[in-house]
């Protein structure tokens, strides 16, 4: 559990008066695998050729990354103060443009999946072997561009392209999608299944997928809760959006601290 | 004449054989055409499917590690269908790319609405960082898609069916400047895309009541060559414009605004109206019925200029 990073989500969110805590919480354990022990990556400079790819397809989930990039050196701890502030970088979906490390401006679902397509194709036309990482909600599975990518990566064999479906089972309580892996092989995926709070079971199942650029394109189902870690904002429910007061935010902290 | 669609496969294999980060992604449309350029540019070339939204999404992907790429298929599955991604994965984010269309307007004439494209600059005009081209000629074609293609910008290129039938020098052709076709001095005419045929065949019966027509042809609508037009119009005070296009949002707003300063100017649109065609028939029958005639320029004229 990455209590420590929740925690930052929380008092950044809370200064910048608006965020998603909840969906930030159900991602954090996942990027902060990915950051710590997998991608490469070059803090100091971005646009470094041989880096791993990482797009945060659902771009609402967006302070978990930020608080990454800041434990990573990419961006400050001013930057997290602030957080949806005139002059600041970091709004509530991320801005390439304005955000060091971020790979993609996301936010509308759908998007980011798409350009990691792109990004794998490029990848591969050009025989490098950088990763391209994607990771999307359950919800955003809802969009059409989902499956589209879905099909269009198999028929390529963008086997360097790797998509994690943030499980957190929100949006199925509108639209269900039951059988997810099934659904990613049906289309031709490579398709896994873990715990995306479980630290062990992320890291192996990132040991077990090889990324080459001629087979299947990768697929893992992090089944997940969102606002895993601080119990009253478990699930999905009126803490989508929604900022905690004083006294919230007392019971938020002990909770993340035991 | 070069047919269009020739001339944009053959502009295609030039700039692919040159330039090994050119790439063509097409929506299972046009890949006989494309051929020669999948052979020779092995790799570079991709009939990705029927998804459109999903072509120009992973072509900005494409572009963000070094492609220049072309995005080819029929215009409103493009331009309206996939607008959130034009603005949002390239103009948002300053990813380069080119949109080549086919079907200009009402180029598909049988077909319907469902076909048709004529709110394209309206759309892409308030969208930062695109450029839009309405090249009709093979030549406009080669020379300004070579000119722009690798600019960083959102290029849109609508290539029309049919051309003016002008032949330009390549030396005339400016991305952002409009040509001097005709000079006159009574009525100014701004025309876009083929209509620059029917503003030239207009020019004997309007100086058979004499008129004496200055015709400026446009192929660039934005950047759009404001200074060509208001020193024409500071000259003529009349000015009648001609495109395939709804009378919102098209080439008309901008020559209104490049004239916004001179007092007393007589304004005339030949444009589509707010309602959709649901006409079928040839697209010169269409040309026919919606005022792109001789008849309908000379009609305008007389009635709102003169």
């Amino acid at each position: 559990m990455n209590n420590d990073l929740r925690k930052k989500i929380v008092d950044m969110i809370c200064k910048a008066g608006e965020g998603h805590i909840p969906s930030a919480f159900s991602i954090i354990d996942i990027i902060a695998f990915l950051y710590d022990k997998y991608l490469k990556f070059d803090p100091k400079k971005t646009d470094w050729e041989e880096r791993d790819y990482f797009i945060l397809s659902k771009g609402h989930g967006c302070a978990a990354l930020y608080v990454v990039l800041e434990k990573h050196g990419f961006i400050t701890q001013k930057d997290l103060n602030n957080k949806s502030k005139i002059g600041g970088i970091l709004g509530g979906h991320p801005d390439r443009t304005k955000v060091p490390g971020a790979e993609a401006s996301t936010g509308s679902l759908g998007h980011g999946i798409v350009t990691a397509l792109g990004i794998a194709l490029g990848l591969k036309i050009r025989g490098k072997k950088n990763k391209v990482i994607a990771l999307v909600g359950d919800g955003e599975c809802n969009e059409g561009t989902i499956w589209e990518t879905a099909l269009v990566a198999s028929n390529l064999k963008l086997g360097n392209l790797c998509v994690i479906v943030d499980n957190n089972g929100s949006a199925a309580q509108v639209l269900p999608m039951e059988k997810f892996p099934k659904k990613w092989e049906a289309f031709g995926w490579e398709a896994h299944e873990i715990d995306g709070h479980n630290q062990k079971k992320i890291e192996e199942v990132f040991k077990k997928i090889k990324f080459d650029l001629c087979s299947k394109p990768k697929v893992i189902v992090a089944n997940t809760i969102k606002g895993k870690g601080v119990s009253f904002m478990e699930t999905h429910g009126p803490w989508h959006y929604k900022i905690p007061n004083q006294e919230e935010l007392k019971c938020v902290y002990k909770e993340l601290e035991e | 004449m070069k047919d269009m669609r020739q001339e944009f496969a053959d502009t295609l294999l030039e700039v692919g054989m040159k330039d090994n980060k050119f790439i063509v992604l097409v929506g299972d449309i046009s890949h006989f055409k494309l051929v020669q350029f999948a052979k020779a540019c092995p790799g570079r070339y991709y009939n990705v499917g029927i998804c459109e939204p999903t072509i120009v999404n992973m072509a900005a992907g494409l572009s963000m590690v070094g492609f220049h790429p072309v995005v080819h298929t029929i215009a409103p599955f493009i331009v309206e269908r996939s607008y959130e991604q034009i603005k949002l994965d390239f103009c948002y984010q300053n990813v380069g790319g080119n949109i080549i269309t086919v079907g200009s307007a009402f180029d598909y004439s049988t077909l319907g609405c469902t076909h048709h494209c004529y709110v394209d600059f309206a759309l892409l005009k308030p969208l930062p960082n695109t450029q839009i081209v309405f090249p009709a000629s093979p030549v406009e074609l080669n020379v300004l898609f070579k000119q722009s293609y690798d600019n960083g910008r959102l290029n849109y290129f609508r290539v029309p069916k049919y051309s003016h039938e002008q032949v330009f020098e390549p030396d005339q052709l400016k991305v952002g400047k409009g040509i001097m076709v005709r000079e006159g001095s009574s009525v100014t005419i701004v025309v876009t895309g083929p209509q620059l045929k029917t503003a030239l065949r207009s020019v004997v019966e309007l100086k058979a009541i004499n008129i004496d027509p200055e015709i400026i042809y446009i192929h660039t609508i934005k950047p759009f060559d404001q200074k060509i037009v208001l020193e024409s119009v500071n000259k003529t005070k009349r000015v009648l414009v001609i495109e395939e296009h709804s009378m919102y949002g098209g080439m008309g707003d901008e020559v209104m605004r490049a004239t916004k300063g001179i007092s007393g100017i007589k304004y005339a649109f030949i444009s589509l109206k707010d309602d959709f065609i649901r006409d079928y028939g040839t697209y010169e029958e269409l040309c026919d019925l919606l005022g792109f005639s001789v008849k309908g320029i000379v009609s305008k004229i007389r009635s709102e200029l003169i």
